[in-house]
């Protein structure tokens, strides 16, 4: 845990070091936020897909059938930065299992060294999945979203209702790295039964004495 | 301060008194609601070298404002906070700032630092314990809590309507323009002048205040 804060933070650093030059303009629609096919993870440059609020319902709505985790997160807030590499930790383990990682970024519309670095950060963290920005004035899209603050995670189920709504709102429970964890097994759980006693299977230790 | 709010404000004293867990959620605070009492804290270390003790507070009206030195959002709002001090504290208003974060840079050596750069012009506590903030519900910085003479609580959340951050450039950027409502000088002056307070509750905008989660869970 803390050599991956380390790390992230380290990437931060480094980025407001050599400054933040301008990513490629998008190919169109929310989905130029993920790599084309034939880029490869050194080439790939993450770019953020702006969308107003009501947008955002949409997004969320044309991810229905799928779990989909949603990761809300700004460059002014270092306790996301610490958590990010968590989240692309899980969207790797996630893979082709029915869940969807997206990204929020809450940073000022406005602060283009914000966005600049933000971008830089993500393209640092390879976070290959759809990366959105709240195109609305910052406090009016924390009330929107119903956030009291960040790092916030909100994971909603395949039917697209939120589920797990994941935050710091209470001193004396806010949420832990193993909770995101432990919210995606309960509901791959729920969808299907099996698959916890499968990879237990999988994982098993296997007698070669034999 | 009305009836109902006596009556809430004795009955909390009563049962936290008593060891009886009170759980008043606000709007935007999932510990405590208006008319709760301030909580009671003990020689908490401050920037100036001396302690602070709620006991010592002596003020008609006390301030509590929850800061975190490495916060964008405070440091773009730091220039209103010392404007409050100026416009508001006198022997009858006290404002007490309280950092309870546990990262390096908001610790007591750098409040020493930030304090002095920023023009602090009242009271910077370090709460290592965290239970003041913990007892309060304080999860963002900047976040206000206005106490009346009784140490009830009249107001919480933000100190005007239009938070400001210190963008990478140096700048201050106001979210919402010039801010027109100031809560908290507005709920100072209402209670020194035996009014009610107006507006109770806002929804505080800031970074996040990070709990031990092993000593909550």
């Amino acid at each position: 845990m803390r050599e991956r804060v380390a790390v992230a933070l380290l990437a931060l650093c480094l980025t407001v070091a050599i400054g933040c030059a301008p990513t490629p303009a998008p190919s169109g629609g929310p989905g130029s936020a993920t790599p084309p096919e034939s880029s490869t993870p050194d080439e790939w440059q993450a770019r953020l897909a702006p969308v107003t609020f009501d947008a955002w319902v949409d997004e969320l709505s044309a991810l229905k059938g799928q779990i989909v985790v949603v990761d809300m997160w700004a460059t002014w807030c270092l306790p996301c930065i610490e958590r990010f590499p968590h989240m692309v930790e899980l969207a790797n383990e996630y893979r082709g299992r029915g869940v969807t990682f997206v990204s929020l970024c809450l940073d000022d519309r406005d602060d283009e060294a914000a966005l600049s670095l933000a971008e830089s950060f993500l393209t640092e963290q390879q976070a290959t999945f759809p990366n959105f920005l709240m195109d609305e004035v910052v406090t009016r899209a924390f009330e929107k979203l119903g956030l009291l603050g960040i790092p916030a995670v909100f994971i909603y189920e395949p039917a697209g209702d939120l589920r797990y709504r994941l935050t710091g709102d209470d001193p004396n429970n806010q949420f832990t790295d193993a909770d995101v964890e432990k919210a995606i097994e309960e509901l791959l759980e729920e969808i299907d039964p099996g698959i916890p006693a499968m990879r237990a299977w999988v994982s098993r230790d296997v007698d070669t004495s034999v | 301060m009305n009836l109902s709010r006596v009556i809430l404000h004795a009955t909390l004293v009563v049962l936290t008194a008593a060891g009886i867990p009170v759980l008043q959620a606000g709007e935007y605070n999932a510990v405590v609601n208006i008319g709760a009492p301030m909580p009671e804290f003990s020689e908490l270390p401050a920037t100036d070298g001396t302690t602070l003790s709620s006991s010592d507070l002596t003020e008609e009206v006390v301030v509590l404002v929850f800061l975190a030195n490495h916060c964008p959002w405070v440091q773009g709002m730091d220039g209103d906070l010392v404007k409050l001090g100026r416009a508001v504290q006198s022997d009858k208003v006290r404002i007490v700032g309280v950092s309870v974060n546990h990262r390096e840079d908001d610790r007591l050596e750098a409040m020493k630092e930030h304090a002095a750069h920023a023009g602090y012009n009242f009271t910077y506590l370090y709460d290592e314990t965290q239970e003041l903030g913990r007892k309060l519900g304080a999860t963002r910085t900047p976040e206000y809590y206005v106490f009346d003479k009784n140490r009830s609580l009249v107001y919480m959340g933000l100190l005007h309507n239009s938070p400001a951050s210190k963008r990478r450039d140096g700048t201050i950027h106001y979210t919402e323009g010039e801010p027109t409502e100031f809560y908290v000088a507005d709920a100072v002056r209402a209670l020194l002048a035996g009014e009610e307070v107006t507006a109770e509750e806002t929804r505080a905008h800031g970074c996040s205040v990070e709990y031990e989660q092993d000593q909550a869970r």
